[in-house]
C-alpha cells in the first residue's frame, strides 16, 4: 500500500482534519496529526492497511513544544508527528492496540515528562526510581559539565 | 496448597553477561510471573551526543553496543550523509556493507556459544568461539580493531582492501563457511541441543506482529522482514539477499535462523569482494550540517536498528534517538517465561539474544 492510499483513507477516517504527506529522505512519508486523532488513525491503520509495523516513537522537546513521532514500517516508512504542549502533555496511549509500544510509552514519561493516558505500568524504564530533577530530554536539563560552566 | 517463591536474578549474576534485573515468580518448578527492570548501563548517550559534534559522535555511536559497533555507525552516518546529501562512493559502500556482514556472523556465532553455555553444552560453545575468531582477525585486519572498528565515517569509510588481502580474506571466509555448515549439521541433528530448545521460548506469528519484533526472533516465526531486503540500503541493493525463514517460533528455530544467516553472511561477503568497484572509498563531508530531520533504518545482526536524526544546521545534532532491536525482544520476555520449568529460563533469555547495553543506551 503506497503513501497515498493511505492518506486517502486516513482522511476518510478523519474527515474535519486537512491532512498532507510531506516527505522525509530515505524513504520515509510524514503526516502530521492533531493528538485526539491518534487513536483512531493508528486504529485505522490496523484495520484497513497492511501497516502494523511500529518501530519506535521518538520524543523531542522542540520551541514551545513536545513533539512525539511514531515511526511506522510496511516496506517505505511512515512518520506520524504529534505536537502537544510544553505545560503537562498528555496524549492517549496506544498501547492496546499495539503492545509492542509499552517500553516506548514508558521511556518517553521519563525523559520528557509526558504522560500517556491508560497506560497500565508508567514507571520508569531506564532512569533510576529516585531520580529527582526534569526529566533528562527537557532543554531545562543540564549535563554535570555544563551546570559547572555555568557555576563558573 | 502451592506457595509462590521469588526469585531474584540479576542485576549482577553468573548467567547473565550483563546486568539486567529479573524478578521471576515460581510456583515449584513453573514460572508463573516475571517483571524486567532495565538501566543498569544507561549511560544516556542521547543526551550526551547533543552536546559532541557529528565526528565526534561517531566514537559514541560505536560504543552503543560492544557487539554490533559498526551497524550503529552505519545507520548514524547514512542519515547524516542524507541530510548532508552526500553520495558514497560504491568501493565504501561495499566495503561498509562488507563489514556490517562480518559482524553478523561474528554476533551470530557469539550468540550461538553463549547458548551452547546455557545449555550446558560446552563443545559447541568453544566450536562456535574459535571459529568467530576468524571473523574477527578478518575484521582486525581491516580495520585495527576487534570489536570497535571506526571503519564508518560520515561520507564513507577509512578502510580499504589490497589484492593481497583479497585472496587471504576469501580465502579464510571459505574456511568459515565450510565451519558454519558444520554448526548447522550439529543444530540440526544434535539430539542434545534439540531436547533442550525445541518447544521452549514458542513466540507465535501474530505475537511477533502485534509485539512488533524484529530480526532473527521474528523471522524464526515465519514473519518475514528483513531490511537488507526490503529497504536495500548501502550496497545491498546490488546484492541478492535470501532471508533465512523457520516457522517452529521456538528457540531452536532461533538457532537455526542464525545459523543460516551467518551461512548466508559468508556467501554475500564474498559477492561484495568479488564486486568490489575501483575507485575512492569516501567523500568529504562538511562538519555543519543543514537543518532537516531523517529515519535511518539497518538491519543489525538482531534487527531492525532505527536512528532518528534532527539537525538544527549547526555542527552539532538537535535530537538522535536510537531504537536498538533488543528492546523490541525484551517485551516478549515475559510472555515466554510464563509456564515454562526453571531451568528453562536461561534458555529462554539467551534465545532472544539479549544485548543490554544496546537496550538501555
Amino acid at each position: 500500500m503506497n503513501v497515498s492510499q493511505i492518506l486517502a483513507f486516513l482522511q476518510e477516517t478523519l474527515p474535519s482534519e486537512r491532512l498532507e504527506a510531506q516527505e522525509m529522505p530515505i524513504n520515509e512519508q510524514v503526516i502530521s496529526l492533531p493528538p485526539q486523532t491518534l487513536r483512531p488513525a493508528v486504529q485505522a491503520l490496523l484495520e484497513q492497511s497492511d501497516v502494523y509495523h511500529l518501530s519506535t516513537i521518538t520524543g523531542q522537546d522542540m520551541d514551545g513544544q513536545i513533539e512525539l513521532l511514531y515511526h511506522f514500517w510496511h516496506g517505505g516508512g511512515l512518520t506520524l508527528r504529534i505536537s502537544l504542549p510544553r505545560q503537562e502533555p498528555s496524549i492517549d496511549t496506544i498501547i492496546d492496540l499495539i503492545p509492542g509500544a509499552a517500553f516506548y510509552e514508558r521511556e518517553i514519561v521519563e525523559m520528557l515528562g509526558v504522560s500517556f493516558l491508560g497506560h497500565p505500568d508508567p514507571q520508569p524504564l531506564l532512569l533510576p526510581e529516585d531520580w529527582e530533577g526534569s526529566p533528562p530530554l527537557r532543554r531545562e536539563f543540564a549535563l554535570p559539565e555544563e551546570r559547572e560552566e555555568e557555576e563558573g | 496448597m502451592t506457595t509462590q517463591i521469588t526469585i531474584p536474578i540479576g542485576p549482577q549474576h553468573p548467567l547473565l553477561k550483563e546486568p539486567l534485573s529479573f524478578m521471576i515468580n515460581v510456583e515449584g518448578e513453573r514460572v508463573v510471573d516475571s517483571a524486567l527492570r532495565l538501566g543498569y548501563v544507561h549511560r544516556g548517550i542521547e543526551r550526551l551526543c547533543q552536546t559532541k559534534t557529528y565526528i565526534q559522535n561517531l566514537h559514541l555511536f560505536e560504543r552503543v553496543c560492544g557487539i554490533c559497533s559498526h551497524v550503529h555507525t552505519t545507520a548514524y552516518c547514512q542519515g547524516v550523509e542524507a541530510l548532508l546529501g552526500l553520495e558514497v562512493p560504491l568501493r565504501g559502500l561495499h566495503l561498509r556493507t562488507l563489514m556490517c556482514e562480518l559482524e553478523r556472523v561474528h554476533s551470530h556465532l557469539l550468540w550461538l556459544g553463549v547458548l551452547g553455555e546455557n545449555i550446558g553444552f560446552q563443545t559447541i560453545f568453544m566450536y562456535a568461539w574459535r571459529d568467530r575468531e576468524i571473523a574477527l582477525d578478518i575484521m582486525e585486519e581491516l580495520s585495527g580493531g576487534r570489536v570497535t572498528h571506526a571503519g564508518n565515517v560520515i561520507g564513507g569509510v577509512q578502510i580499504d582492501i589490497s589484492d593481497e588481502q583479497f585472496y587471504s580474506i576469501v580465502y579464510r571466509l571459505n574456511d568459515l563457511e565450510q565451519r558454519v555448515e558444520k554448526l548447522l549439521d550439529v543444530i540440526l541433528h544434535e539430539r542434545t541441543l534439540r531436547a533442550r530448545t525445541q518447544g521452549i521460548g514458542y513466540l507465535s506469528p501474530e505475537e511477533i506482529r502485534r509485539y512488533c519484533v524484529v530480526g532473527p526472533v521474528a523471522r524464526a516465526s515465519g514473519v518475514d522482514i528483513d531490511l537488507r531486503r526490503d529497504s536495500r540500503y548501502a550496497a545491498y541493493g546490488r546484492l541478492h539477499v535470501n532471508v533465512a525463514l523457520a516457522h517452529e517460533g521456538d528457540v531452536w528455530a532461533r538457532t537455526l535462523v542464525r545459523a543460516r544467516e551467518a551461512i548466508e553472511s559468508l556467501r554475500l561477503c564474498r559477492q561484495l569482494l568479488v564486486a568490489l568497484p575501483e575507485g575512492p572509498t569516501r567523500v568529504r563531508a562538511p562538519r555543519r550540517v543543514p537543518p532537516g530531520e531523517v529515519v535511518s533504518r539497518a538491519e543489525a545482526p538482531r534487527g531492525e536498528l532505527v536512528y532518528y536524526i534532527r539537525s538544527d544546521g549547526s555542527d552539532k545534532p538537535a535530537r538522535i534517538k536510537i531504537r536498538t532491536p533488543t528492546l523490541t525482544s525484551l517485551i516478549t520476555v515475559h510472555d515466554q517465561l510464563e509456564g515454562v520449568e526453571t531451568a528453562d529460563i536461561s534458555v529462554v533469555l539467551s534465545g532472544i539474544d539479549l544485548c543490554i547495553a544496546c537496550a538501555d543506551r
